[in-house]
Order: structure tokens, then C-alpha cells, then sequence
């Protein structure tokens, strides 16, 4: 199956959506929610997925905790903060915008 | 979240980054397995599925790079490697680096110590209570006592006791407001039940609520109570920390023993706590303080607590907080005018009231007059006052010096960057990118500041003792601490950094402009004459400031010589002057004449004693007395001509005693007894004041314009100086102790002889013991309250005069050779860079001689050029040295030449020596390095 890299820029808001549907999750949650919510079409690069975490700690947008999983292992998981759930409102604005934009862009004949 | 919470964050981040990193870790490998766990999952091998998982990480340790960097981590690795760096170049290279630190650590160990003294002086507050909250009723120094007028320039400072009280109790802003002495009182002082003479302290009159109002509590016993301002009130007294640990040993008994203090018994409450010294930052501060309500046991004679027209007092007050000091000042004027104008009224007679001009007149002075509220955080600003001139002077200085350091250090750091074009350039072209090439640089003259700042707190600390040591000659005790306090501390760390980047700013400059490829090439021989910009403006610059730092120190320096050595009018080699209070002793004024007699037979009898006197007044001891005279026969007095006179009483032998000559007439001598005909003698500023054309001998004066015919003139003394050393003596007559107004014997206290001088053959410092031995013998009670050689006493006066210019002696020394260590450093850089071609043109025939000047050419051109600066510039700013010079023009030509020569004469030299170096080039070594 074919996979697709995430667009650049998208991917603090694909996280903050994630952690905004689902609460808490650790980092590969975060990554197979996206996975799978875009049917596997969407590929979170680990390589970006810890730098982009770290980077929203410092912006305070999300908080970490230490936690357990399902199979009993030690995780780090992160939830919104409320700074984060306005990010995620402007980045959203943000993304329709420029896909509205492009859109008219490649169907102008 | 701002600066400071990035700080936080980045400062736990520090402290916990080996943390940081394992959870980092963890949380990948979790990622990783999980990862794994779904690729086998989804049937893929073992072996597959680890490979897959691993490749979608990439490179772990870059990632790790990543998050650390962007926590801020990486920085300090950068820097910490920087500073690594930094420290191995230094080591490498020892000569310089001591040199450096060495250079530095004297510019800002100077500048440190200056700035202790500044801190103490003129920003520290009082070791008191919320010191923000206290202000000064006045904004002058006037001392130290007014009787019945309104005060000068009409802005108040001295109060007396019943005007302190009613503002006291009319200004509800202050919750204290106290009052106290402006000046000290020695005491002497002999604890109750003890034996032997009693010894000399210095003692503080002052309002009961005095410690309260400071907030300071007692660190044993307690402190006054406003009773204290009670005159019925038994005599008690608080004593000084100071004085309890350095004459008392800190013993507890000292607490509610008595002490007698010039014969009143007073019982010592309570010690002050460490530190504190009362309102004034003085030398000597107070050893006791008393109550007010005790002046009148202290000095029956003066007992000014009740007299409103005795102003005697400053007053401080703390101001409730939300207080408007501007407010409050108009209220205390209006209070001020209400007060004046009653007392005014009450003492004036009835034809005065009825006198509407008069009456008129009254009402303007009142007007006038208004009180100035001063913020006294740091006391009474006396010190201030006196030595804001010089420490700013000195503070100037310091940082010209620094400077000069700066760009000495500058320079060398140049000279070692060109010889190390070659590893910059490879670095460079390495790709060390240019931003991290300076900073490296940075890094290392910041390093150098912050080593040469630690050594300078060696420096300061010394320094700091030294100054005080010149600064307060003669004093028993400075309350000004030498160690650093946090301030200092502060102060000296950010000069520190500063300095470092002050000077490594060109060599970063120059390094951030290496060109790889030029160095590389091998382009490292030069035919040009000059080295860089940079450098040359940089010796013309220290050159400069040190003719200006020269020309001031000399300056000064002649200043200070003729200022100690001028003719005073009397002889300060041999003579001994001692301080005594015959009246602390009991002497009544009848029996004054006894001891006079025996006195001096007793004292001139000591071996090598060439002769005793006694006096009211010794040359510059500080003291006078200074009075309107009434010449017989003028008409009444104008009232605006100046007829002030300084006056002095003294024994027989008095002028031989000192050294003052008689120029006209005879001395008092033995027979000017107090029944005989009063006689005086004047000197000669005082003839040309009062008889300008006539012959003063013969002539009468009084101290009142009813008794002008009391004193018959009868010699005339030279002129002599005993107060200002900068002005012209002071017109002054000489009466004899005891020859005072008939049947007033003790009218004005001046029977009471206040020195004692001594002409000895000999060191005036042996005969301190045989003086002391006498003076128990006569009378154990006749306290010696100060004991010095007329050298010494004179000597005090220059005080400051005297640290100003041993420092600007010290700089100016410091700045000569720096200048030196630069010309060396620029003439022996481009000695070794023209080896080739100076052995070119000895091969080619040039004679020695020649190849010395062109070696030389550069570094005296570059010194003319910055006497010339330094010139110009010092004749522009020794102007502001002119308030402290005496004898000597700011733009004295012999200074200014020989501030020239010794520079040019020491930079000849530094020339010199590395040039020489050039002829010694062997001409065939320079061709085969060709």
C-alpha cells in the first residue's frame, strides 16, 4: 500500500487533534491514531514525532506524565493543555485556509 | 512565560539533563517495540520487523541532538567546550597570560577599591530600620551653633530644643522625629570604682526617642526612653558596640555599672548593636551616647534644652509610610514661620513692636526662611559632601587606567591572533562557522576578565586598607568596612565581564574576517612598515591617556608639595601638641592661673624640652573662635562692614613655642598677668585689616563695642595659618589667657586653655610618656584627649588631598608602563615581521643605525601622535582639577612638558629594546628564508 509523508506544518495539528479526541496517549498511540484515522494513508515519522512532542512541552500547548500501558510497560503521556486546545483551534483555521486556498489555486482552469 | 521563566526551565532542564535523556530514551524504545510488535503482527519476520521499526527512527543520537537543543542544552555544551578551549589557549601561552591577568587584576582591583569607597561613602545607608523612610529636617552641613537669628540662605538645619519639640509634636507623618548634636564631644571618661586617669571617648548629645526613631534596638540592655529628654531624669548612657568589644572586652558587668564622664555619674543602660555608628559617617563616631536632658549636668554653662534661641540640634525624622515628603516640608515651614514669627514677638520689646519698619522687616525674614526635607537614608551627608569631588575624581581615573589595560590586552590578544592566523584560518576552513569562531575568542578574553576580576578582589581588598589608611590618617576608628560587600562583589564581576568583552571585540573582529585561502597561500610576510589599524590606534590611545593621567598626577603632586611645604607661620618640626580640658579636670577659672604656672615650669623642665606653652587654639588643629572687634576710637559700625577677627588666647612663650616670629613689638610674656594692663598682639593680616595706615602698636580693642579700649595692641606677630592651608591667614589677635573683661572671668569659656605646645630637641613622639607621666602627677583628672606632633596635627588637614594624589601618582605610574608594554608589544610584532626584509637591506649595504630608526619609526611616530592627543586632551580636563589645586595652574607648562618627556624618554626605551633586535638580523639567514 502506498504510504504518504505528512505534509509540512501538519503535524502539531494532527497531534493536538489526536490528544484532543482521545485524551491521554503515549507517543506510538499518537502515531497509529493518526495511522489510522487517515486509513493508513498518513505516516507519522518517529524521527519528527518526539522533536514536535518536546517542542510542545516548551510552548506549554501539552503535559507529560509517566504512566503504564495495556501491556503493563512504563510510557510518557501526554494530554492537552488548555493553551493547546486554542493552538489546536487556530491551527485548524489555519490548515482550512490554505487548503481552500490551494484548492481554488488548481482549479483555476 | 518571559526571560525568567525560560531561565527556570532551562535551569531545572540543566540539572536534570542526564534524566532527560533516559526518558527520552525509554520513550523511544517503547515506540520502537510497539512498533516491532505490529510489524510481526502483520507477519513480518523477527528479524524484518526490528530492522523496519529501527529505520523508521533514523539516527536515535541525533535526535537526541535535536531535543536538546531545543531545550537550551546545547548551548552551554557549546560553551562549556568554548571555555575548555579557552583555558587550554591561556595555558598555552603563560607569559601572556599572566600578563594579562596581571594587567587586568590592577585595573579592576583599583576600580573595585575605589568603588568600596564610593559604596560606603556615597550609596551604603545607615545600618538602621527601612533607612528609605528617614529624612533630614535641612539640606546643609552648617555647624554648630546659632544664637537667636534666622539661619543663612534662609534654608533651616539647626534647631533648637523647644523648636524640635513643637514640630516634633505637630507633624503627625513622622512617627519619630529625633534630635542630636551635629558635632562630637570628647569625653573623658573613668568607669566608677577604678582607678588611674580617665581616658578620652567620643560622645553623642541626643534626643531620648534617638534610637527608636532609627529603629535600632539594643544588642544588650536596652536604649534610651523619651524620658531621657527629662532633665530630672537620673543620667544614663548607651555605649557603642565599638567601644564595649575594643575597650571593655565585651565584658556583661559593663551593663548597669557607672561610669564617670566628665565628672557626672552616668549609668550605662545598653550597647548599640554591631555596625551601627549614629547618624554620621564619620572617623571617631560616638563611643557614648547621652541624653539631652544631661547637657546641662555635662556644661552647666551653656544648658541650652530650655533657651529657644539657641540653635544647636539636627533633627532627623521617619515618615509614616504613604507620607508625602513634599507636604510634609511645606507643613514644617508653615510651622516654622508660626514659631519664629511668636518667639520673635515675645522677645522683641514694646518700642519694637511699634516699629512698623522694623516689624516689616521681621515679617520678610520669616518669609524667608523654610525647611527643606532631605531624604537621610544614609545619615547626615557630611562625608559625602567632603568627598564627592575626590572619589569621582579618583573614579574617573581608575577607569582611565582600566582602559588603558583594556587596550593593552587588546592589543596582545591581536599580536597573538596574527601569529595564530593559521589555526583560525584552518578552522575556518573546516567549516567552523564564523559566528562560533568569535564567539570562541569572546569566550577567552571573557575568561581572562572574570581571572584578572578574581586576582583584583585580591587587589581591592589591599587596596581598599591602604585607602582608608591615607583617607583617615590619624583616626582611632572608620566605620567602613575594606571587605567587599555584595554590591562591590557585583560591581567588580560585571567590570569583569565588560573588560573582557571591552577587549575582545577587535581580536574577534579580526578573527571573524580571516580569509582561509589568503593564509592558507602562505601570505604571512609583509613589506608594508605599519601593523594594522586596530593596533596602532590602540598605542596612540594609551599613549594619550597616559600623558593625560601624567599631567594630572604631577599636577597634583606639586600641588600637594607646596601646599605641605609653604611657610605657614609657624614651625612644625620638634613641637608636640597635647590636648587637654582643664575644666572636665574641675578647675575652677580662679585656680586656672596656678595651674598655668605650674604647668609649664613642670613641662619645660622635662629633659629636651625647649619650651611649654599653653593656648585656647594650636595652628590647623580645627577649632577657632572668631568674633566681631571694636577698634577704639572708630565710629559705631556700619552695620555691613566686616569687622570679624579670629581670636586666640595664650600663655607666655606662646610665639617662641610655635615658631611664629615677632615682627613688630614684643610677645606676651610673664608679665602680662590678669591684673596687669590687657594686652594683645595681632598679626599682620590683622593690621592691614583694621589700621591699614596707621602703626597698630598703641592702639586699643575690644570684644564689645562698650569695652573697645580693653586690650592695648602691643606687638605684631607674622602671618600664620590655622584653619584653611589654601587661603591667606586669617587676621587674628592674641590675648593673654587670664586677661579677660574685669570681674568676667568665665564669660566665654576662653580662660580654659584647650593645647598645650612643647619646642623639644628630639623625636616629638618620645615625650609622649614623660607628658603623660607629668600631667597624672599634677592632676590624674587632666584627661590627655589627644596627644600628636604639630607635623602630624598639620599633616591631617591634607587627608585627602593626600589620597587623590598618592592614587593619581599610582595611576599615573600604572598608565606609564602599560603605554610601555604596548609600544614594546607593537614595534617588537612588526620587528618580527619585517626580519626578511630588514636583512634585505643590510645585505644591500644599509648600516645598522638605519635599520634601528626604521624599526623604531613606527613606534615614536605613534607616540608623537598620542602625546600630541594627550596634550590637548589634558589641558581641556585638568580644568576640572582646578577647585583642588593650590600653587599650580591647571595648564602649567613645566607640568605639561615634563609629562611629556618622561613619556617620550620611557617609550624611547621601549622602542628601543625590541628594535635593536632588527639589527642583529644576519642578512643571509633573511635571504635563505627567503
Amino acid at each position: 500500500m502506498h504510504r504518504d509523508e505528512i505534509p509540512p506544518g501538519t503535524l502539531y495539528l494532527l497531534i493536538l487533534k489526536a490528544l484532543a479526541r482521545s485524551g491521554e496517549l503515549h507517543g506510538f498511540e499518537i502515531a497509529r491514531w493518526i495511522e489510522q484515522v487517515s486509513d493508513e494513508v498518513l505516516q507519522v515519522e518517529e524521527g519528527s514525532l518526539y522533536p514536535a512532542l518536546q517542542r510542545m512541552l516548551i510552548k506549554g500547548w501539552v503535559k507529560a506524565k509517566w504512566g503504564v500501558t495495556a501491556g503493563n510497560r512504563r510510557a510518557r503521556y501526554y494530554r492537552l493543555t488548555p493553551l493547546g486546545r486554542k493552538q489546536l483551534e487556530v491551527e485548524v483555521s489555519e490548515f482550512n485556509r490554505v487548503v481552500a486556498a490551494i484548492t481554488r489555486a488548481i482549479q483555476t482552469a | 512565560m518571559g526571560w525568567l521563566g525560560e531561565v527556570g526551565r532551562w535551569l531545572a532542564f540543566f540539572f536534570r539533563r542526564g534524566k532527560f535523556d533516559a526518558d527520552l530514551e525509554d520513550e523511544m524504545r517503547l515506540h520502537q517495540e510497539l512498533r516491532e510488535q505490529e510489524q510481526r503482527e502483520r507477519g513480518a519476520s523477527a528479524e524484518e520487523a526490528h530492522f523496519t521499526a529501527q529505520r523508521r527512527f533514523g539516527n536515535k543520537l541525533t535526535l537526541r541532538e535535536e531535543s536538546r537543543d531545543m531545550w537550551g542544552w546545547n548551548w552551554l555544551e557549546t560553551l562549556l567546550q568554548d571555555v575548555r578551549y579557552g583555558l587550554r589557549q591561556l595555558r598555552r601561552s603563560p607569559v601572556f597570560t599572566t600578563l594579562a591577568v596581571m594587567t587586568l587584576a590592577l585595573g579592576i582591583g583599583a576600580n573595585t577599591a575605589i568603588f568600596t569607597l564610593v559604596d560606603a561613602v556615597m550609596l551604603k545607608s545607615l545600618p538602621v530600620a527601612n533607612p528609605k523612610q528617614l529624612y533630614r529636617l535641612g539640606d546643609n552641613n552648617n555647624c554648630c551653633e546659632m544664637t537667636g537669628t534666622t539661619q543663612n540662605g534662609g534654608s533651616y538645619v539647626l534647631y533648637s530644643y523647644p523648636l524640635y519639640k513643637e514640630l516634633r509634636d505637630h507633624t503627625p507623618e513622622f512617627s519619630e522625629l529625633t534630635a542630636f548634636t551635629p558635632f562630637l564631644t570628647s569625653l573623658a571618661v573613668r568607669r566608677s570604682g577604678t582607678s588611674g586617669s580617665s581616658q578620652a571617648f567620643e560622645g553623642e548629645l541626643v534626643s531620648g526617642n534617638y534610637f527608636t526613631m532609627f529603629g535600632v534596638h539594643a544588642s544588650a540592655g536596652r536604649v534610651f526612653t523619651s524620658a531621657g529628654d527629662n532633665p530630672g531624669m537620673p543620667p544614663v548612657a548607651v555605649l557603642s558596640y565599638y567601644a564595649w568589644q575594643k575597650y571593655f572586652g565585651l565584658d556583661p558587668s559593663v551593663i548597669g555599672s557607672n561610669f564617670v564622664i566628665d565628672r557626672v555619674s552616668y549609668t550605662v543602660v545598653g550597647i548599640t548593636p554591631p555596625g551601627f555608628y549614629g547618624d554620621t559617617l564619620r572617623s571617631n563616631p560616638p563611643d557614648f551616647w547621652l541624653p539631652l536632658g544631661t547637657e546641662a549636668l555635662l556644661n552647666p554653662r551653656h544648658n541650652a534644652l530650655n533657651e529657644p534661641n539657641v540653635e544647636w540640634l539636627y533633627a532627623i525624622g521617619r515618615l509614616k509610610p504613604g507620607a508625602r515628603a513634599q507636604s510634609v516640608q511645606s507643613h514644617l515651614t508653615v510651622e516654622l514661620h508660626q514659631w519664629l514669627w511668636h518667639t520673635g514677638y515675645a522677645r522683641a520689646t514694646p518700642e519694637e513692636r511699634s516699629d512698623a519698619a522694623l516689624v516689616q522687616g521681621y515679617r520678610r525674614e520669616v518669609a524667608r526662611q523654610h525647611i527643606h526635607l532631605t531624604p537621610a537614608g544614609g545619615g547626615v551627608d557630611t562625608m559625602r559632601q567632603d568627598y564627592a569631588a575626590g572619589l569621582r575624581l579618583l573614579l574617573i581615573v581608575a577607569g582611565l587606567v582600566l582602559l588603558i589595560a583594556c587596550a593593552n590586552i587588546a592589543n596582545l590578544l591581536l599580536a597573538r591572533a596574527a601569529a595564530s592566523r593559521l589555526n583560525l584560518a584552518v578552522r575556518a576552513a573546516l567549516g567552523a562557522p564564523v559566528t562560533r569562531m568569535i564567539r570562541s575568542v569572546l569566550t577567552e578574553s571573557i575568561l581572562l576578565g572574570v581571572l584578572g576580576g578574581l586576582v583584583g578582589l585580591l587587589v581591592a581588598f589591599a587596596g581598599t586598607r591602604t585607602i582608608l589608611l591615607i583617607a583617615f590618617r590619624g583616626a582611632r576608628y572608620v566605620p567602613i568596612s575594606s571587605t567587599p560587600s555584595g554590591i562591590v562583589l557585583g560591581f567588580a564581576f560585571l567590570l569583569s565581564m565588560v573588560t573582557g568583552i571591552a577587549f575582545g571585540i577587535a581580536p574577534a573582529w579580526a578573527a571573524s574576517r580571516t580569509d582561509a585561502s589568503e593564509v592558507v597561500r602562505g601570505a604571512g610576510r609583509s613589506l608594508g612598515e605599519h601593523s594594522p589599524l586596530a593596533r596602532r590606534s590602540f598605542v596612540v590611545l594609551q599613549v594619550a591617556v597616559s600623558v593625560i593621567l601624567l599631567v594630572g598626577a604631577v599636577l597634583l603632586t606639586r600641588s600637594l608639595r607646596d601646599l605641605e611645604g609653604q611657610r605657614f607661620g609657624f614651625e612644625s618640626q620638634g613641637r608636640l601638641i597635647v590636648h587637654v580640658n582643664p575644666r572636665l579636670a574641675g578647675y575652677k577659672p580662679e585656680a586656672l592661673d596656678a595651674l598655668d604656672r605650674q604647668l609649664q615650669n613642670r613641662l619645660s623642665r622635662i629633659p629636651g624640652v625647649l619650651g611649654a606653652s599653653l593656648s585656647d587654639y594650636s595652628p590647623m588643629e580645627g577649632g577657632n573662635w572668631n568674633q566681631d572687634v571694636y577698634i577704639e576710637g572708630r565710629k559705631p559700625a556700619v552695620s555691613n562692614q566686616d569687622l570679624n577677627s579670629s581670636l586666640n588666647r595664650v600663655s607666655s612663650e606662646y610665639f617662641e613655642t610655635i615658631g611664629t616670629h615677632v615682627v613688630e613689638g614684643r610677645a606676651i610674656n610673664h608679665a602680662d598677668t590678669p591684673t596687669s594692663q590687657h594686652v594683645a598682639v595681632v598679626d599682620q593680616a590683622f593690621a592691614r585689616k583694621f589700621f591699614p595706615h596707621q602703626n597698630p602698636i598703641g592702639q586699643y580693642f575690644g570684644l564689645s563695642p562698650s569695652d573697645s579700649g580693653e586690650y592695648e595692641i602691643v606687638g605684631v606677630v607674622e602671618d600664620a595659618k590655622y584653619q584653611n592651608a589654601r587661603l591667606a591667614a586669617y587676621p587674628t589677635a592674641f590675648m593673654p589667657l587670664l586677661q579677660t573683661p574685669a570681674g568676667d572671668l568665665d564669660r566665654d569659656g576662653s580662660v580654659y586653655f584647650g593645647d598645650i605646645e612643647l619646642r623639644l630637641a628630639g623625636t616629638p613622639q618620645n615625650f609622649e610618656p614623660a607628658v603623660r607621666e607629668i600631667l597624672g602627677e599634677i592632676n590624674p583628672n587632666l584627661t590627655v584627649l589627644g596627644m600628636m606632633s604639630l607635623k602630624e596635627q598639620v599633616a591631617l588637614n591634607f587627608n585627602q588631598d593626600r589620597l587623590i594624589t598618592r592614587l593619581s601618582e599610582l595611576f599615573g605610574l600604572l598608565a606609564l608602563a602599560l603605554a610601555c608594554v604596548g609600544l614594546y608589544g607593537v614595534t617588537s610584532f612588526s620587528v618580527a615581521r619585517r626580519t626578511n626584509e630588514f636583512g634585505l637591506r643590510m645585505a644591500l649595504g644599509a648600516q645598522k643605525n638605519d635599520v634601528l630608526r626604521l624599526a623604531m619609526r613606527q613606534g615614536l611616530n605613534l607616540t608623537f601622535i598620542g602625546v600630541a592627543m594627550g596634550v590637548a586632551g589634558a589641558l581641556v580636563l585638568t580644568q576640572f582639577l582646578s577647585s583642588l589645586l593650590y600653587g599650580v595652574k591647571p595648564a602649567d607648562p613645566v607640568t605639561f612638558v615634563a609629562a611629556s618627556l618622561i613619556l617620550m624618554g620611557v617609550a624611547l626605551l621601549a622602542c628601543y629594546i625590541p628594535a635593536r633586535r632588527a639589527t642583529k638580523v644576519d642578512p643571509m639567514t633573511a635571504l635563505r628564508c627567503e
